[in-house]
């Protein structure tokens, strides 16, 4: 193995030694294979290359990455925006509820209060319209009963007139009936 | 015996005056898969990413990761992407092309030197210098030309050639504050021949590296074919994309360093 190696090796140094005397003549630049034409081609070559890149590749693809980094940063923004707004909306909402419950409360109190209020009126009136009814209702009893009262002794005087009718009319001539009647009449007014 | 890949790219057929070698074929092919696959991204960009675009924002989003760590600001990450990026892509891409089965196997006989020599028909694209270097000039010139842009022509010539401190210290009649613009000036000589150095050591990094790798595939390959390579193979994917970071951070780097604010010394010296 190594043998082979050193085989193939020592003719390359040998060949390369005498490669160097030979272009020792030469001048670098020769040596190296410099020269001006291939040199400006090689320049074009780089230079088709660097146009393209940059024309079509590198300019296109970073101004759409800026334009996506913006982007983004401005929906980041915004999203935070919208997240603090929403919470203001939050807080705005919570401190509303309070003060509608509060209202609320406040209404209902009152309600209560003047429910309260009505019930006294409304029941100091019925008090006094049942009083009220309560007087008629004994002034029309009164009325009544004196009316029936009258009537039972108008009722009464003619029954005892004709009850005296019948027990006289066999003793008493016509003339002293009808005086008779007017003097109980008159006892009876 | 087997052959050694050259340094230098080897011709494959001629088109007028111009030489189409191994390495350029590579190298158009991945322009070629590059447009395609731009194409078909550019062609239905989605507000939801779907497939191919997906893998792309995907990508794109995890280099510029890296690249705010380098820069530490998003917004200069993405003006500096188009290039760093294409940097990155086109390097690892052409790369692991190279590491692809037929690249360095297939090929042609042709006579070169008078001699018949087989000549692999693909080549890894950064295994040619002329590439690398173009990568490098190019990485290189932009920093310059983005950091005057940014921070002005005059402060920024200022940074090299130091005429505006020696001024300054002139003015303020102090021999120490004139000693130390005089100090600053060879700094800023200093700083120019590192320009220079900056292009060179990008180049032949990332060259030496890709070539290395393909040299060992070849010799590992000419030994035991079989089993042996998959582990270098493995390696050469790590490297692969390794050298491409390197590249094109190290670019990002020097753009980062070039529109910095002049008094920023110490974070340059931190750079390099």
């Amino acid at each position: 193995m190594m043998h082979e190696i050193l085989q193939t090796l020592i003719p390359l140094a040998h060949a390369a030694e005498a490669g160097a005397g030979d272009v020792a003549n030469d001048s670098v630049t020769a040596l190296l294979g410099i020269d001006w034409k291939l040199f400006i081609a090689q320049l074009f070559n780089f230079a088709i290359v660097l146009i393209v890149l940059w024309r079509w590749v590198f300019k296109p693809l970073t101004t759409k990455l800026e334009q996506r980094s913006t982007k983004i940063e401005k929906s980041i923004k915004e999203a935070q925006e919208i997240q603090d707004q929403l919470k203001g909306v939050e807080q705005y909402r919570k401190a509303e509820i309070e003060k509608i419950r509060g209202e609320a409360n406040e209404i209902i109190l009152k309600a209560q209060k003047t429910a309260e209020a009505n019930k006294e009126e409304i029941i100091s009136e019925a008090k006094k319209s049942a009083e009220r009814v309560l007087e008629q209702s004994k002034k029309e009893l009164a009325s009544e009963k004196s009316k029936l009262l009258s009537e039972v002794k108008e009722e009464a005087a003619n029954l005892i007139v004709a009850a005296t009718e019948k027990i006289l009319r066999e003793k008493l001539d016509p003339k002293k009936d009808a005086e008779l009647i007017k003097e109980s009449l008159k006892g009876l007014k | 015996m087997l052959a050694l890949p050259p340094l230098a790219a080897e011709a494959i057929f001629n088109i007028g005056s111009f030489t189409v070698t191994n390495t350029y074929i590579n190298s158009t092919l991945t322009v070629v898969l590059f447009v395609i696959v731009g194409f078909l991204v550019k062609r239905n960009v989605k507000e939801v990413p779907r497939g191919i675009q997906n893998f792309f924002e995907s990508i794109i989003e995890l280099l510029l990761g890296y690249f705010d760590q380098v820069t530490g600001d998003r917004k200069k990450s993405l003006k500096f992407f188009p290039l760093i990026g294409s940097l990155f892509l086109f390097i690892l891409v052409s790369n692991w092309l190279g590491i692809l089965p037929g690249v360095g196997s297939i090929g042609i006989h042709k006579v070169v030197h008078g001699e018949l020599e087989f000549i692999p028909l693909f080549r890894p694209a950064n295994t040619d210098l002329n590439l690398t270097l173009a990568m490098a000039i190019t990485g290189v010139l932009l920093s310059h030309i983005i950091g005057i842009f940014t921070i002005g022509f005059f402060k920024y010539f200022n940074k090299f050639v130091k005429l505006a401190d020696v001024w300054h210290a002139f003015k303020s009649k102090k021999v120490m504050t004139v000693f130390t613009a005089f100090v600053e000036v060879g700094v800023g000589f200093l700083e120019v021949i590192s320009e220079v150095a900056k292009m060179l050591s990008l180049s032949l990094r990332l060259f030496g590296n890709i070539f290395a790798g393909e040299v060992l595939l070849t010799v590992l390959a000419g030994i035991i074919a079989y089993v042996i390579p998959l582990p270098f193979l493995a390696l050469e994917l790590l490297v692969g994309l390794i050298q491409a970071t390197v590249f094109s951070l190290l670019v990002l780097t020097y753009i980062t360093v070039a529109t910095m604010p002049v008094h920023g010394h110490s974070e340059k010296a931190k750079a390099h």
